[in-house]
């Protein structure tokens, strides 16, 4: 098992030794120069500023949740394109064979690549920052649903079919619990995606979020702000991820060998 | 009525490394509530054979049938025990053994009934709530029969349906398919190569060449079993002890030993 | 649900027939006006203005002068979290110590997306070649220090049992035991690390690059160049597609070799 007291004890004093040696390098010997990396003081006053008088434009929390907003529209939009043209594209080898092409095209371009094109339609708003989420999101959600559906263990299909299971219970109460486990997969993934596109889109150009947060400290020559911003974008890409993966718990109870 | 008929089939497959026949001239009779029982080499086609009975493959010549009508799809009138199990994970036990019910349409008050029954059957009454990963190999392929058993079919079908199972479980549910072949008899094909398994159960034994597999000859079990009195004993090992037994076990044994012949093991 | 594969002409015949809705309703949309031309260019202007990118210069350089800038700076940070990543991850797999020290650090920093670190690098490196590479080496660093690991830690027992027996010291059997049984899978994560690489390098160029295709895109941008902004992303999707069938191809030979199922 790998947390173990001992690995949880190690693991502990390996942060409070990074945590000190930040002190250290940052405060007591000035090594590391403010201009470079923010001290644990600089960190805490550009936290203490944007939760106060606010940065950019707002405090933290309106920056967070405008960049949540975003990240959870653009994700929850995805999946519900992208998952069942997956399961349509494992359903039917006419629907694999047509969509494939524009999907081997499309594919291999990656979501931030396709920012400049998103705020050359639809502006700096959130608009295009959602576009770009859909897209990031949409990709891994269609491949992990179809994948999911041709994974499907061969013996099972013979059963229903056995069984005499018409078409729409077939999908509904054998092909979608059965790829799950992989759709979920999927999901992870789009999460993860949806966060860096939405930190890159907002770098690039925003007038409100957390990217927009960075980007502006980073102009400001602010790196406690810098630090705070990756902090929040840490602590909130953790939340969501860890609200998914409750999600799945629930939804996959029945699955032992994920457990495993 | 649950009758099986091969006439005549012929099934080649395609391969990339070319087309490789896998039977050839299969003629077999399964009379109403005839208890049959294919053994043979690795490859050489029992499983295809009881795949075009339930309807997943069809032969490239000749015609299989149920009860006189040529399969042409999988249906509950011919149902298949797995031998990987394949109950529905998401599915409680009742669940898995519902959705065939449900399938052909049966009144909800029926099927309560119905799968009462086949729960006391097959003794998973206190079960009927569990999911498959929470029971033993044993009582998944228990619940894999009771599915089977509902739908009343007029053939039952079934693939090495023990060969996952462990040894001790594996004797368990032979004495119990014993039992349910006694108090709910039906037409059953099953595969084996287990050959004591094979004369346990069967009333006929038929014996298959390897591949491209023929049917090289069949013995009749069942008038060995009644005139020895076998039934008369509960447990397996006393039957296998008795020399009825043990010579019709060898007799096979040498007979697919011929199969093996320059191939070695 | 459909069972059997299609045969090779009705999986031509649905493919042609997927391309051509996609192309033909692009063009629609497009010639019809109902999406302005300027923000909509017709198929047949993109691929027209990608082959004269081939050869005129924009924002600085040509299209393939770009993508030999982009691609310097993607395979220098490629090879740097290559170059960490696969000997850390070995010495994690084999020094449970390391391990215990290393994976909190490597926990908590996984969460932050790579392209956060953006605005450090743009602090440190100005827009020098040092920001690109080093969002690179973010992106790509942990597949290549996970799958490493994993190959390590996951060696059939029975195989380091029998190491030790001979008396094997730690150095060798880093060398000569884990590295080897662990290619499989550090192959695996060198795919995945150049996937997301190629990835995080559009990334940054997008924000702290004077050169590169990245750049060339926002700059298109700007100026409402819709059609060099469409060439642009076509050519960072052939390059990465490139990438991967090269790395595709290379990681299915390895396993030939040993005997692994494709």
């Amino acid at each position: 098992m790998r947390m173990s007291g001992r690995r949880a004890a190690i693991g502990a004093a390996t942060l409070i030794a990074v945590a000190i040696s930040w002190y250290v390098l940052t405060t007591v010997t000035g090594w590391i120069s403010g201009g470079r990396f923010p001290s644990p003081a600089e960190f805490w006053q550009s936290l203490v500023q944007i939760n106060g008088r606010g940065y950019a434009g707002a405090a933290l929390v309106f920056h967070a949740i405008h960049s949540v907003k975003l990240v959870l529209l653009g994700f929850v939009v995805a999946i519900l394109t992208g998952i069942p043209l997956g399961l349509w594209m494992g359903w039917s080898r006419r629907a694999e064979a047509f969509v494939n092409p524009i999907f081997l095209v499309i594919r291999p371009i990656p979501p931030l690549a396709w920012i400049p094109l998103a705020i050359l339609w639809l502006g700096l708003g959130d608009a295009a920052k959602i576009l770009v989420i859909w897209f990031s999101a949409f990709v891994p959600s269609v491949i992990n649903a179809f994948a999911g559906v041709r994974n499907i263990d061969r013996p099972m299909i013979e059963a229903a079919r056995m069984l005499g299971t018409p078409p729409w219970r077939f999908i509904t109460e054998i092909m979608v619990p059965a790829s799950l486990p992989m759709i979920f997969t999927g999901l992870r993934l789009s999460l993860q995606a949806s966060w860096t596109t939405l930190v890159a889109a907002e770098l690039v150009g925003a007038l409100v979020g957390l990217g927009f947060v960075l980007n502006m400290a980073q102009q400001d020559i602010y790196p406690g702000m810098i630090l705070v911003g990756m902090v929040a974008v840490g602590i909130l890409g953790w939340a969501t991820t860890w609200g998914l993966a409750q999600v799945e718990r629930r939804a996959l109870g029945w699955n032992v060998a994920a457990r495993g | 009525m649950g009758s099986i008929r091969f006439d005549k089939i012929e099934k080649v497959f395609a391969t990339p490394g070319g087309d490789v026949k896998v039977l050839e001239d299969i003629n077999l009779e399964i009379g109403e509530k005839e208890f049959v029982a294919i053994v043979g080499p690795s490859g050489c086609g029992k499983t295809t054979c009881l795949r075009m009975v339930a309807g997943f493959e069809a032969p490239s010549s000749g015609v299989v049938s149920v009860s006189g009508r040529p399969i042409t799809a999988p249906g509950p009138d011919r149902a298949v025990v797995f031998q990987q199990f394949a109950l529905f994970p998401w599915k409680t036990v009742t669940q898995n053994i519902e959705l065939g019910l449900r399938n052909k349409k049966v009144a909800s008050g029926d099927r309560a009934r119905l799968i009462e029954g086949a729960l006391s059957l097959m003794n998973l009454e206190s079960h009927r709530d569990a999911f498959p990963h929470q029971l033993s190999g044993g009582m998944q392929q228990r619940v894999a029969i009771a599915r089977a058993y509902v739908l009343d079919p007029e053939v039952l079908l079934m693939d090495e349906p023990f060969g996952a199972l462990d040894a001790q479980t594996r004797v368990v549910m032979q004495e119990e398919l014993v039992r349910l072949a006694r108090v709910n008899p039906r037409t059953v094909l099953f595969i084996t190569h287990a050959v004591e398994e094979a004369v346990y159960l069967a009333d006929r034994v038929a014996i298959m060449t390897r591949r491209p597999g023929r049917i090289k000859e069949v013995l009749d079990v069942r008038s060995v079993r009644q005139s020895e009195g076998w039934d008369r004993f509960q447990r397996i090992e006393d039957v296998m002890d008795l020399p009825s037994f043990v010579h019709l076990r060898t007799q096979i044994w040498k007979s697919l030993r011929e199969e093996k012949g320059s191939q070695g093991v | 649900m459909d069972r059997a594969p299609l045969s090779l002409m009705q999986t031509v015949l649905w493919g042609l027939l997927g391309a051509a809705a996609f192309i033909g309703l692009w063009g629609f949309l497009s010639l019809s006006g109902i999406v302005p031309r300027q923000f909509l260019p017709a198929p047949w202007e993109v691929v027209q203005r990608f082959v004269q990118l081939l050869t005129e210069p924009f924002a600085g350089a040509t299209l393939p002068q770009h993508l030999a800038s982009s691609f310097q700076r993607y395979a220098s940070g490629v090879l740097l979290a290559a170059v960490i990543g696969v000997p850390l991850g070995l010495l994690m797999g084999w020094f449970r110590l390391l391990d215990d020290i290393v994976s909190p650090i490597f926990d908590g920093l996984r969460f932050i997306a790579p392209i956060a670190w953006v605005p450090f690098a743009a602090l440190w490196f100005g827009t020098g070649v040092g920001g690109p590479i080093m969002i690179i080496f973010a992106g790509a660093f942990p597949p290549c220090l996970i799958n490493a690991y994993r190959g390590a830690k996951f060696v059939e027992p029975r195989l380091i049992e029998a190491a030790r027996m001979l008396g094997t010291g730690h150095l060798r059997m880093i060398v000569e035991i884990l590295l080897p049984a662990a290619i499989p899978s550090i192959v695996a994560g060198l795919r995945v690390s150049a996937g997301l690489g190629w990835q995080s390098l559009v990334g940054a160029e997008l924000i702290v690059a004077a050169a590169g295709v990245g750049f060339m895109m926002v700059q298109a941008q700007g100026s409402v160049q819709t059609p060099t902004v469409m060439a642009g992303m076509i050519a960072i999707g052939l390059v990465g597609m490139l990438i991967d069938i090269l790395l595709q191809r290379g990681e299915a030979s390895m396993r030939r070799r040993r005997g692994l199922a494709a």
